[in-house]
């Protein structure tokens, strides 16, 4: 492949999944810093390798299956904050959710297991078939769908006894507390 | 409930729909274009560099590509490029390149006088906070320093104590230590930034001979002292990086005076604003430096623990 045709196929593959990977990587990363060290990453990687990359949808799943090996290279070589990085995983994709429904959904998200939020964040954020999910995450795509299955049970019961305590008792940003000065 | 709704709401929360999230992608995309453009050693899958400071060059040198890809694409099309965006795009990559490490120096006159000072350098969690301030209330060299979730501070006559983890103190000010924190990394993580140039209207340019550009226009003081809390039992509102606004910077309504000034590299130095009049004349200024190349603060080795306080 000339230079040419190296650049103008890595730009074709940045302009169609750049926003894909840099969503990805936003909800998976512990910061944003480390989400632009990973979405970087992944795109230099796509770049080394370009001569290997599948063409089509099957690039796509390529570059989630990177990009997740990045995050997890960058967690092991980040053991310091990982305490912190757990924490802040979801905080770091919305900061302040600006809603009642959205921080029942992000409570919701952060009660379920890590193995449950990654599965069902792919299906439902990153539009990943369990097929797709299946390679990126490196099982059958049995086990991809049996995984997704549960996630999404488990996902439904939180989020619905959630908002049934929510309806129950009226919702308090922490930060009303903050600007009413208490 | 129907069961739609739970799996409707999860969709509604994607990161795409977030407001700023097609500015990541932009700022992404231009920096990577133009990182793998210009070749730069990046095809050489047997570079003998670290693999971590691979990745830290990467990441410190995006931005600054990004700017430079910015500052080209401005020279060929002199004019054509609209203020409002410039000033946008500027706190776009300012931010991003913030996010990492950095170091702010905020500084507060009054009628040219120095009101009060702060140092701030972050880098990851960490930080350090140096009050600049003249001698009121004694507070001048104070220091507070987070490093590894552990909060120092310093006692007058026994130098460094261990305070403990920040969310667990509280000092009685209204605000704990991680409120405080959180605000200070709010700020320097860009959402301050982006509402502040975003906001602002009426704006001119101006060149100046270094290459900066000056641009500066009119911002709702709601949109600079955003906060709102208690001081002594009187509502106040808070300038970013915590210091009081005073005067009309108390009104939110109130227009201030603000001028950005962006470097040849796209990236801001300063942001002045100002208010009042002769007779009570406010300037606040924040000056950024050291953007994704600040060290780390390190933890005093002779911090003492601050039970030592009550033997």
């Amino acid at each position: 492949m000339s230079d040419g045709e190296r650049k103008r196929r890595f730009d074709a593959l940045f302009a169609t999944y750049s926003s894909d990977i840099v969503a990805y990587c936003g909800w998976r990363s512990a910061t944003a810093s480390d989400a632009q060290d990973a979405v970087a990453e992944v795109f230099l990687t796509a770049w080394r390798r370009l001569d290997e990359l599948p063409g089509g949808e099957a690039a796509r799943v390529w570059l989630y299956a990177t990009a997740r090996k990045v995050i997890a290279n960058q967690r092991r070589s980040n053991r310091r904050r990982k305490a912190l990085e757990d924490r802040l995983t979801l905080e770091a994709a919305v900061p302040r959710p600006p809603d009642p429904e959205e921080t029942l959904v992000h409570e919701a998200l952060r009660r379920l297991g890590s193995a449950d939020r990654e599965v069902l964040l792919l299906a439902e954020w990153e539009g990943l078939s369990p097929a797709q999910i299946a390679s990126v995450l490196g099982c059958l795509p049995v086990t991809a769908r049996g995984r997704l299955h549960r996630a999404r049970r488990r996902f439904r019961t939180v989020f619905e006894e959630l908002s049934r305590v929510a309806n129950e008792l009226p919702v308090r940003h922490p930060r009303a507390a903050v600007e009413g000065g208490s | 409930m129907n069961t739609s709704r739970s799996f409707e709401a999860l969709r509604r929360s994607n990161p795409r729909a977030k407001a700023g999230f097609a500015e990541s992608v932009e700022a992404a995309a231009a920096a990577i274009q133009a990182r793998v453009a210009a070749g730069a050693g990046v095809s050489d899958p047997q570079t003998s560099f670290p693999r971590r400071r691979l990745i830290g060059v990467v990441a410190a040198t995006l931005l600054a590509v990004a700017a430079a890809v910015a500052a080209l694409s401005t020279i060929g099309s002199p004019g054509t490029e609209d203020a409002t965006a410039a000033v946008k795009r500027a706190a776009t990559v300012t931010a991003a390149s913030a996010e990492r490490s950095g170091t702010a120096v905020v500084r507060i006159t009054h009628n040219g006088e120095l009101w009060a000072g702060t140092t701030i350098r972050w880098h990851g969690a960490d930080l350090a906070v140096r009050s600049d301030a003249p001698q009121r209330r004694g507070r001048a060299g104070s220091w507070l320093l987070v490093v590894d979730g552990i909060l120092y501070g310093v006692e007058p006559g026994r130098g460094w104590v261990v305070l403990g983890k920040p969310e667990n103190i509280d000092p009685g000010s209204g605000t704990t230590p991680d409120e405080y924190l959180a605000s200070v990394r709010e700020d320097v993580g860009g959402v301050t930034l982006r509402r502040t140039t975003g906001g602002m209207t009426g704006l001119q340019k101006r060149s100046l001979d270094d290459g900066s550009t000056v641009y500066s226009g009119t911002v709702a003081a709601g949109l600079i002292a955003r906060e709102a809390g208690l001081k002594g039992g009187q509502p106040i509102r808070v300038l970013p990086f915590g210091n009081v606004a005073h005067d009309e910077a108390a009104d939110p309504s109130a227009p201030l005076q603000a001028a950005v000034t962006v470097g040849a590299d796209n990236v801001i130095r300063e942001i002045a604003v100002t208010w009042g009049s002769n007779a009570s004349a406010w300037a606040y200024t924040v000056t950024y430096s050291g953007l994704g190349a600040t060290a780390a603060p390190i933890a005093p080795a002779n911090a003492r623990p601050l039970r030592e306080r009550w033997p």
